[in-house]
């Protein structure tokens, strides 16, 4: 059949044949299926050894930060949502703290407890599709498909709560926007009492596997100046010997009102990486728990805020907006033209699933933001691939990526 | 006649402002009240000059000279425990005073602070890499060109990250609009068929609400379907869709819709 | 070897079906749609999420090949970025005939939320595009019912003629 005609050259000029030091080009990407998304490697090879590789990346650059200037501060909060998709929350609350943090404003408590659940929820979620599409990118398909079916859970409640799956944008800058519906802590604590179990299949699952042992010890190694020279955060720098949680050492919300552990391991391979990620599910669970019993304090308190009062940037409770004129026309402002928040800079960092998520806000007083930098950890996951991957082979790119999780949405913004 | 509108910023504006409105502060507090940040900037001050210091929202602003960054982010690095280097980029504030604004975000693990390091070059200085010190700041400072066109000296791979290599135009200048110029908008199509498929293919639809009511190719009324091509009079008669035909699909048993059933609760 | 009991009286079990070309060669095609793993961006997680155990894709005959060259459909999930514009292209030229394009989500479909610079408005623009699925992102279910009247589009095609084609320009 006659193909449509286009200018494209063919694509063979990445593979050289004719060199004298048998050095291979190979190009990988920026569409394959392990590469969780549109990552592309110019790989260097002396026979199956890697000696170069150079990580392309931008495929799914769309603008976030140009977006952020052109918008009023509530409207890009569905944006962020694109960012780390896994785990949309995350997102949706670092870019609210640093906006509050920015206007200085103070969340009841009822909210603070109902971003905790959503973003533990957020981090299991996370995690869990972390271990599945790694699995089946060195080949358990059992543990694919298992960890897709608790996914699944997490997502019906989350989708209870907001109403979507997977772009959540369940939070909003001065609170949450609704309370937890009826059933979200009965779906929540038979998915915790089930957890564990899970978790254990899977570990049986992985934990002795060869196979598994054999792509992921001693593989991928990060030393600890390393990861920091190039700015890792979250599991990969735990991994590598520093126990640095944003949760633990700067805690915001309530996360220095809750018991948990931070897991770190000093080896810096993939299997370190592993295991600190189902340690951290452990954790989130644990996280879960006292959430639950914090919320039920708080309905017992007879707590019910959801949203900070701050007339200047916040809309009123619905109620108000229904009854009282000011509230009306307050609403009226917020909502066409949007909040002007004060003159000044900040820069928020939150622990997401993936590691430090900041955001550097410039505002100059006007309804949108001067400058909005977006500090999204994966983007230093995909650089630290430039002197990683040098030295292994080639299988061992899958395994690396796999454990790196960086998710394009973020790496590309 | 035709409303002015600013050459030099092209961002979305306030459609309204208050002429009386004095936008509040951000609160800046003096150094001297965090004893870290006083003592990090006492070792700083001894070997550099610091134009101006604050803290604001629990963080530490410095400002240097520009040919300072490598030395004041290897004294910090060294000495001072500031290991890891968060981020990095720019501001652009070209239509104020054709300057450009670098900070430099710093963390410190060990005494759990954050200090960020500014400084102002001009429109088309180049600034020193720090590369060699940090190796995230690869990969930053390659974005930082490729979205304002600051170039980086002593970097080892000065290109761009984020958009293609044959971009034109710095996105993130204030010059540069949000959906782009004609190159932009043209960009995939000359690349792939050629510059006289302009014609063919047309232009972007960039205008999100617009919707052509008697468009039969991409919408028809939901529930009244029509062919592509159909013209539209607006009294199509409805049709029930079911994704399978009436006489049955070879081999396909027929989904029953009485016998199914509806799981209410997933978890059991 | 077992020896199964069939009772070939029942429907579907004779052992000899009369057909014609067109319905077996429809039925053959609509019902092993193979689907290049296309996943661009948060729509290709409900792409894998389709595939996986709750919405479990293979009962359609729908198995994710990362080749386009063993690709029936290409499932465009995601944002198509002006970088990328190229790369879709050659995957598609690379499939073989016949082939079908379901341009999923909102951004395929039009761009989207990303008004910008950096996003093809609309993967339309580069390649012919047989379905739209609306929605951001659209749910697991959505595709699989998109993928089910791709199948009654297939099946309404007369596959003893020669197919034309589809050409953007």
């Amino acid at each position: 059949m006659a193909q449509v005609k286009n200018r494209l050259t063919p694509f063979f000029e990445n593979i050289t044949f004719d060199r004298d030091d048998n050095e291979l080009i190979l190009n990988f990407g920026p569409q394959h299926p392990s590469a969780h998304g549109q990552l592309r490697l110019m790989l260097h090879l002396q026979q199956e050894q890697i000696v170069k590789a150079h990580p392309d990346i931008g495929y799914l650059h769309r603008g976030m930060e140009k977006m952020a200037e052109n918008m009023i501060y509530n409207e890009f909060m569905p944006t962020t949502d694109r960012m780390d998709y896994i785990a949309s929350s995350s997102n949706n609350y670092g870019f609210a703290l640093a906006v509050e943090k920015l206007i200085g404003l103070e969340v009841p408590r009822r909210a603070k407890v109902i971003r905790m659940l959503l973003l533990e929820i957020n981090r299991l979620m996370s995690h869990l599709f972390w271990l599945a599409t790694t699995a089946l990118d060195i080949g358990a398909m059992t543990v694919f498909l298992f960890a897709f079916r608790e996914r699944e859970y997490l997502m019906d409640i989350i989708e209870g709560y907001c109403g979507a799956r997977l772009t959540h944008a369940a939070i909003r800058i001065g609170g949450v926007p609704l309370d937890l519906q009826d059933g979200f802590l009965h779906q929540l604590r038979v998915f915790l009492n089930k957890l564990p179990q899970n978790i254990k299949d899977y570990e049986d699952l992985l934990d002795s596997n060869r196979i598994w042992l054999m792509r992921m010890e001693e593989v991928g190694v990060i030393s600890t100046e390393m990861a920091l020279s190039w700015g890792c955060t979250g599991p990969m720098l735990r991994a590598s010997g520093v126990a640095w949680d944003i949760r633990k050492e700067e805690p915001y919300e309530l996360y220095d009102e809750v018991e948990f552990d931070v897991p770190f391991s000093d080896k810096g391979d993939n299997f370190a990486r592993y295991r600190i990620y189902m340690e951290e599910m452990r954790q989130s669970a644990k996280i879960l728990y006292q959430c639950i019993e914090m919320y039920e304090k708080c309905e017992k308190d007879g707590q019910t805020d959801l949203m900070a009062h701050a007339p200047k940037y916040i809309s009123a409770p619905k109620i108000d907006i229904m009854t009282q004129n000011y509230s009306l026309m307050q609403h009226f402002v917020l909502v066409t033209q949007g909040m002007r928040p004060p003159v000044g800079e900040v820069y928020v960092p939150t622990e997401s699933p993936k590691g430090e998520l900041g955001f550097y806000i410039n505002s100059q007083g006007g309804p949108y933001p001067y400058r909005l930098k977006l500090r999204a950890p994966s983007f230093w996951h995909t650089g630290i691939l430039t002197d990683l991957l040098p030295g292994h082979y080639i299988p061992d790119v899958v395994s690396i990526i796999g454990t790196t999780n960086i998710v394009f949405g973020e790496v590309d913004r | 006649m035709r409303a002015y509108k600013p050459k030099d910023n092209v961002q979305a504006k306030a459609y309204y402002t208050d002429r009386f409105y004095v936008a509040p502060q951000v609160p800046k507090t003096s150094v001297d009240e965090d004893e870290v940040f006083a003592a990090d900037l006492e070792a700083i001050k001894a070997k550099f000059e610091v134009k101006d210091a604050y803290i604001q929202v629990e963080q530490m602003v410095i400002y240097i000279n520009a040919h300072d960054i490598y030395g004041v982010l290897e004294l910090m690095r060294d000495e001072l425990a500031y290991t890891q280097l968060s981020e990095m980029s720019a501001i652009d504030w070209l239509a104020k005073d054709d300057t450009f604004e670098i900070f430099y975000q710093m963390l410190s693990m060990t005494k759990r602070k954050r200090i960020r390091v500014k400084y102002f070059i001009k429109n088309g200085e180049a600034v020193d890499s720090v590369e060699k010190l940090f190796r995230s700041a690869d990969w930053s400072e390659r974005e930082m060109f490729d979205m304002f066109g600051i170039e980086a000296n002593n970097h080892p791979f000065m290109k761009r990250i984020l958009m293609p290599y044959d971009w034109e135009g710095y996105p993130l200048l204030k010059t540069y609009p949000l959906e782009g110029d004609e190159f932009a908008a043209w960009y995939e199509v000359d690349k792939i068929y050629g510059k006289e498929a302009r014609d063919i293919i047309g232009p972007e639809l960039r205008d999100t609400a617009r919707v052509d009511r008697y468009d039969s190719e991409r919408f028809a009324r939901l529930g009244h379907e029509v062919p592509k091509g159909t013209k539209i009079t607006g009294d199509e008669p409805a049709v029930t869709q079911s994704y399978q035909e009436e006489g049955g699909v070879f081999l396909i048993k027929k989904l029953d819709k009485e016998s199914s059933v509806v799981i209410d609760d997933p978890q059991r | 070897m077992a020896q199964h009991k069939v009772n070939y009286t029942q429907d579907g079990g004779l052992p000899i079906a009369l057909t014609s070309v067109d319905k077996i060669v429809n039925w053959g095609r609509s019902n092993s749609l193979w689907a290049l793993t296309y996943g661009l961006a948060c729509c290709g997680i409900e792409m894998m999420a389709s595939g996986a155990s709750r919405f479990d894709f293979d009962r359609y005959g729908t198995i994710f090949r990362a080749s386009p060259r063993q690709a029936d459909v290409m499932i465009v999930a995601g944002t198509l970025t002006k970088k990328h514009a190229e790369f879709i292209k050659r995957l598609y030229d690379q499939m073989t005939e016949p082939r079908w394009v379901i341009s999923m989500g909102s951004c395929a479909n039009t761009g989207g939320m990303f008004n910008t610079y950096a996003t093809v408005q609309g993967c339309d623009r580069i390649i012919p595009v047989d379905l739209y699925l609306p929605g951001c992102a659209p749910r697991p279910e959505t595709l699989q019912y998109g993928v089910m009247l791709l199948q009654k589009k297939i099946r309404a095609n007369k596959a003893g003629n020669a197919q034309k084609a589809k050409r953007l320009m």
